[in-house]
């Protein structure tokens, strides 16, 4: 069984976002990016299903330079092929136009399943797994908790989620594309001097981008969000912010 | 000429539409009021009964009726809805910007050729245009996106207006058509429908939620916030990377796919208050937030905020508290 898995770079939103000059898009060179985390989970699912099932995964990730440390990660924590789709800056959160750029390297190159995060931080498009099934002709089913896909098959069996924290449990005919929510276990941690000998002999191929297309959705303005209500703020050291808070707690009834 | 179409894409769940459902029609009346658009909401089942007399904020209601739509199905809803969509052509299609409508988002674009977006949490006309406003990075951010012509589709966030709205006190017209397309052979089937296992805590009945979040940092420093949620007579709550870490059980988790709570205290240590996890506690009665990042979003829907290191107020609150009920 082919897995793939695709990694996204996106803005780390717990450092401070910068908006550029334009008004329309975030200061590239203040940004700082992670592996987008739904995507973390993607690989973590395609790693269980090697573990499991001796499944072969190939770790694709996008974005710019910085993609290939992710690569270098996933390698490390057992991805046995890596590719890398560049993708600049201005076509970041276009998921249309990566769907397409994925599409043509995987089309045909016997994949059975590709998993990808369900949502990406940045996006402001559709996500990224339906568009990519759509492209590919294959069917999609996307905010999963489990998948399990025993060799042979030719099915998966997946636990979605719905409201409430009710899951569904669905079965999808391979090959097939899946958007996880979170991995049956936390991704897992790989120490930093294996990706550093991962990094020094990565062999990551790359993929080329789709012919230019017309953006659909374009940003007239980015801003920070302006509350209505804003929290009143206990300033303080921790045993002065601690009595404030006893008072406050007090005066409710709820302490 | 006919003015332009709304869609709306119900999502239910166990026979009854969903909130976002009602949140989404309330969107688009707002919109019909000002703008004078025609709102049409569709609903997939495979028994119209449940649906038939819901006095829905529409002008009309589209049952599609088929046993293949007895459960949520993201293929035969696609297939129907392309088909459904090109029949009315409508100006915009609203889905909820959850596990169902990110489902469908991708194929509808695909196949109506129309575009998307994501996380919307307003939509308003603007001349000929529709201008949405869309929540991205976490909250932090606010995305305004002009459409001026041609089909869009819109993802709507939970929880961005009130479900009230999407009701009115008449049943509009109601229509059931079979499926205009065959849905034999899909490649998804629904098997079942597994309601959360509970263990021991209930949080939608807690009076009183400590919530962790990523600042509490380990699974060791939960240990000080249960403490703290038992001097309060409470309990834990958590969102979703405590609960994926293994931290706590999934019936713990609050948020748009957890557990929709309403404690009369939500004391929120480490929550960084993404939209998914406020839709799931924003009506509690009072909120109280701590975390070191003055940015994050949760001090927009908190009535009280501290920037301190929570774990070192963590054990002081505790005490002060078993303190203040010995003085009491």
């Amino acid at each position: 069984m082919k897995v793939a898995a695709v990694l996204r770079q996106v803005p780390d939103v717990v450092e401070e976002l910068v908006i550029g000059a334009d008004g329309r898009s975030l200061s590239e060179a203040d940004l700082m990016y992670v592996t987008n985390e739904a995507d973390e989970h993607a690989l973590e699912q395609a790693l269980i299903l090697k573990g499991r099932d001796g499944a072969h995964v190939v770790a694709i990730s996008s974005g710019g330079d910085e993609a290939r440390a992710a690569l270098a990660s996933a390698v490390a924590k057992g991805a046995d092929e890596a590719y890398f789709a560049p993708v600049p800056f201005a076509s970041r959160a276009d998921n249309h136009h990566l769907a397409a750029t994925l599409a043509s390297v995987m089309k045909g190159a016997g994949y059975d399943l590709i998993l990808t995060g369900v949502w990406a931080s940045d996006q402001l498009d559709a996500g990224l797994g339906g568009l990519l099934a759509a492209e590919l002709g294959l069917p999609y089913v996307g905010g999963l908790t489990s998948v399990s896909a025993p060799a042979e098959s030719a099915k998966a069996t997946v636990r979605k989620e719905f409201p409430g924290g009710r899951l569904g449990v669905m079965e999808v005919d391979l090959p097939a594309v899946l958007g996880i929510q979170s991995a049956e276990n936390p991704p897992r941690y790989v120490p930093v001097s294996k990706v550093m000998q991962a990094k020094r002999s990565l062999q990551a191929q790359t993929i080329p981008p789709a012919a230019s297309h017309e953006a659909r959705v374009h940003l007239r303005k980015l801003t920070k969000p302006e509350a209505a209500t804003r929290a009143e703020m206990i300033s303080g050291s921790p045993e002065e912010v601690a009595d404030r808070l006893v008072r406050i707690l007090r005066e409710r009834g709820v302490a | 000429m006919t003015p332009p179409e709304i869609v709306v894409v119900a999502e239910h769940l166990a026979g009854e539409v969903t909130d976002v459902t009602l949140e989404m029609l309330a969107c688009a009346r707002e919109l019909t009021h000002t703008i004078g658009w025609h709102v049409t909401c569709v609903i997939l089942a495979d028994d119209p009964k449940p649906f038939e007399a819901l006095p829905l904020a529409s002008g009309r209601t589209v049952i599609v009726q088929d046993p293949s739509l007895s459960s949520f199905n993201p293929v035969a809803y696609s297939k129907v809805l392309a088909h459904v969509l090109r029949d009315l052509g409508p100006r915009l299609v609203l889905v909820g910007n959850t596990n169902v409508g990110t489902d469908l988002a991708g194929s509808l674009s695909h196949l109506l050729d129309a575009p998307v977006v994501g996380g919307c949490i307003r939509i308003r006309s603007e001349g000929e245009g529709i201008l949405f406003t869309s929540r991205m990075c976490g909250g932090k951010l606010l995305a305004q996106i002009e459409f001026r012509d041609g089909m869009v589709i819109a993802m709507l966030l939970p929880g961005s207006f009130n479900r009230e709205g999407g009701m009115r006190d008449q049943v509009p017209p109601t229509e059931v058509r079979p499926s205009p397309v065959s849905l034999k052979g899909l490649p998804v089937r629904f098997l079942e429908l597994v309601e959360p296992s509970l263990g021991d805590v209930d949080v939608r009945k807690v009076p009183i939620l400590v919530a962790a979040g990523r600042g509490v940092q380990s699974k060791a420093n939960l240990e000080a916030v249960e403490a703290l949620a038992k001097t309060l007579g409470g309990a834990v709550c958590a969102t979703r990377p405590i609960v994926d870490q293994g931290w706590l059980p999934r019936a713990r988790q609050v948020g748009r796919s957890g557990m929709i709570v309403k404690p009369r205290l939500y004391l929120a240590l480490g929550v960084s208050g993404a939209p998914e996890h406020v839709e799931g506690m924003k009506e509690s009665g009072l909120i109280v937030a701590v975390n070191t990042d003055p940015e994050a979003p949760i001090f927009d829907v908190a009535h009280f905020g501290a920037t301190v290191d929570l774990l070192k107020l963590v054990p002081i609150l505790a005490a002060r508290i078993e303190a203040a009920k010995g003085g009491a």
